[in-house]
């Protein structure tokens, strides 16, 4: 089997992913956050000099900005302020996730390999492979985390797999379009971050499992 | 480009207005004023889509309008008019009863409710299912200020929970809308989100991609338009943001992701999946539907009461785009709409009279307030689809369509909902009307606190015993 270099690029950014789930430590799971997009940044860079379509070398420095250094640094900034440097425990003990995670790996592939593709289009069913693996420990990651800045991490990733498939399946959406996106995803966690600093204030803790005073 | 400056003038007019920190009671006279002056704009501009030979109108290379969609954006206008407009008494009684936050929380209001409105007639105007999306994201994240409004415990859950369900709900969408474009790409090399180019390939599309990007897109805007099971942020969030947000929230944003699910479906019928595109929203909708109407019967909030059957009206609105018809869709929506942001507005009113949100708790508002009480039997009659009322003229015309088309089973379990509803809904309505109550009202309501609600039943009132609801069929 031929692997091409983006593809090596986002399957071992999808194993960054799962290794994320193995640590309750906000800080590694910020610095393998930010090391997981930096390799989807490159593997971009390494499409856009391949195709030699120049946007999405614009998309790969906007990802690799925001999405890589940006984001988790107001992330980490947060647990510090709020003195929150590892989650209060996650719903699956550690290893189980980790081992859930790489049976939906696995299944991903399975999944991938079933996608109708093109060699016109540039299709990889590898690339969609690791997107869709990243989609799931994103999941499993919001899921499975009581800490509210966690959820946020979950929520990053689970962008990250879509941005993956989006990038292997249809060489990347239109500039303005991503760009649009990107702005939508940075505005978001802007306001996840200032939420999480009210509920503090408010509760004296940000464990979202606690948060279950609204019920029918 | 026109239209996109007359859209975007008078929403960018009340966020200066809100920066140069205008006094309170200011805004609350001003924001009215320039909303109903919107409304004109927008009627103005959209006019020609109705009267003129082309029933549609393009603006720039990803936006533009048909008749569907004109009719959204007015509908759209006219529930933010009326719910800011309320919004200005509505204030004025927290400022009495002292509730108020503090004084520049209102001034912020305005703020994100002008950004909500622009941002939700972007979702009409997108052409785009890229931009489309973008839209939509954008409601969730300024609707999120709204819901925010009252600063307190419950607040803060009810707004995390909308902000973070909605959010990875809408990420589903997004890779829905991904699928589209791979699917595209296997007719058009460069691939396209422009729902018209994507209409007139429909056939040659990539089937598998349609079908699994339909599904995501489905369950993504279904989580933002509150279908069960996915609907658990909305009771929260409507029941926690004050009453011209909440009537915001059920009378306009969910329009916007039941269209965007409308435009994926009308694309896809066009397709050999034809039946996906009718089935799966035709169950679900009546799944919802049959759902929210148990949730009815054992409701402790009164706004929460109001949720549930926003969710119900949902289900109905997703079976009739299901059914293949965007026209009732419409009709439904802009039945729906009005009077739940009648109810919605009068419960804020209610809930401020009694001081609290407990439906086991309000009781002799006939005695409290008369005129509040009567309205609110009309708008709740016209909730639930009695006759004279536009929802009723509607709701018949869906079981009629439902029958024809062979969906027979789906028939009789939006009757058994509807039913169940609306007994659910007037026993509730009946116990906070009637009895007495230990409590001397905090507030006497004026005529003036009724007047939108009524204004609003009244068209409800309309699109029931005019033929308004037969010429809206024919012209769309």
């Amino acid at each position: 089997m031929n692997l091409l270099p983006h593809e090596v690029s986002l399957l071992f950014s999808a194993v960054v992913a799962c290794l994320a789930l193995g640590s309750l430590h906000l800080k590694v799971n910020l610095a393998l956050f930010s090391f997981q997009t930096f390799l989807i940044a490159v593997a971009t860079a390494i499409l856009a000099h391949v195709t030699g379509d120049h946007e999405l070398y614009v998309i790969a420095l906007a990802i690799f900005g925001f999405k890589a250094l940006a984001a988790p640094h107001f992330l980490s900034w947060i647990s510090e302020k709020l003195t929150a440097p590892r989650d209060y425990g996650a719903f699956l003990p550690a290893p189980l996730s980790m081992h859930l995670c790489l049976v939906l790996f696995v299944l991903s592939f399975a999944l991938a390999r079933e996608l109708p593709t093109s060699q016109a289009a540039g299709h990889s069913w590898l690339g969609a492979a690791a997107g869709i693996s990243m989609l799931l420990s994103g999941l499993i990651l919001m899921l499975t985390r009581r800490l509210a800045i966690s959820q946020v991490v979950g929520f990053l990733v689970i962008e990250n797999g879509i941005y993956t498939i989006a990038l292997t399946q249809t060489r990347g959406m239109p500039l303005m379009v991503e760009m649009g996106i990107l702005l939508d995803l940075l505005v978001a966690v802007m306001v996840a971050g200032l939420l999480i600093f009210k509920i503090q204030k408010s509760f004296e803790h940000i464990d979202i499992a606690q948060l279950t005073d609204l019920r029918d | 480009m026109k239209i996109l400056l007359g859209i975007c003038l008078i929403p960018t007019i009340i966020c200066l207005l809100c920066l140069f920190k205008v006094s309170n009671s200011a805004m609350r006279k001003l924001v009215p004023f320039l909303l109903w002056v919107e409304l004109a704009i927008i009627c103005f501009l959209t006019a020609p889509v109705f009267t003129g030979i082309s029933s549609t109108i393009d603006i720039l290379a990803d936006f533009g309008i048909d008749r569907i969609s004109a009719a959204f954006l007015i509908l759209t206008n006219v529930v933010a008019a009326s719910s800011l407009s309320h919004a200005a008494v509505f204030f004025a009684n927290e400022r009495k009863l002292g509730n108020l936050t503090a004084p520049s929380n209102e001034i912020w209001f305005y703020f994100y409710a002008a950004l909500f409105l622009a941002a939700m007639d972007f979702v009409f105007l997108s052409v785009n299912l890229g931009f489309l999306w973008i839209s939509i994201e954008a409601t969730t994240l300024f609707s999120a200020a709204l819901v925010y409004y009252g600063r307190d415990k419950h607040a803060l859950e009810a707004t995390w929970k909308y902000l973070i369900v909605c959010s990875v709900g809408i990420a589903f969408a997004l890779l829905g809308t991904i699928l589209f474009f791979a699917a595209s790409q296997f007719c058009i090399p460069a691939g396209t989100l422009d729902i018209r180019t994507l209409t007139a390939s429909a056939r040659q599309l990539q089937p598998k991609f349609v079908q699994l990007g339909y599904i995501f897109c489905l369950l993504g805007y279904g989580t933002k338009a509150g279908l069960f099971p996915l609907h658990t942020w909305l009771p929260d969030a409507h029941s926690e943001a004050p009453a011209p947000a909440s009537a915001m929230l059920s009378g306009s944003l969910l329009n916007c992701a039941l269209f965007a699910i409308c435009r994926l479906t009308e694309l896809v019928k066009l397709t050999d999946h034809a039946a996906l595109a009718t089935n799966v929203p035709v169950f679900w909708g009546a799944l919802t539907t049959l759902t929210s109407s148990l949730f009815l019967v054992h409701q402790i909030g009164l706004k929460r009461l109001w949720a549930y059957s926003s969710i119900e009206n949902v289900g109905i609105m997703l079976s009739a785009i299901g059914l293949g018809s965007p026209a009732l869709f419409l009709l439904q929506a802009i039945n729906h709409s009005i009077a739940k942001v009648a109810l919605f507005l009068l419960s804020g009113n209610i809930i401020q009279v009694s001081g609290t949100k407990n439906l086991h708790q309000i009781r002799g508002i006939l005695k409290a307030s008369p005129a509040c009480a009567l309205t609110l039997i009309l708008a709740a009659a016209a909730v639930t689809g009695m006759p004279p009322f536009g929802s009723f003229v509607v709701e018949w015309l869906i079981l009629l369509k439902a029958v024809s088309t062979g969906q027979t089973l789906f028939a009789v379990s939006l009757l058994a909902a509807l039913a169940m509803g609306f007994i659910a809904v007037s026993t509730h309505v009946c116990n906070i009307l009637f009895g007495a109550s230990g409590k001397e009202p905090r507030l006497v309501l004026s005529k003036i606190h009724v007047l939108i609600p009524l204004l609003l039943c009244i068209c409800s009132l309309c699109m029931g015993v005019t033929g308004l609801t037969q010429e809206i069929l024919g012209i769309l």
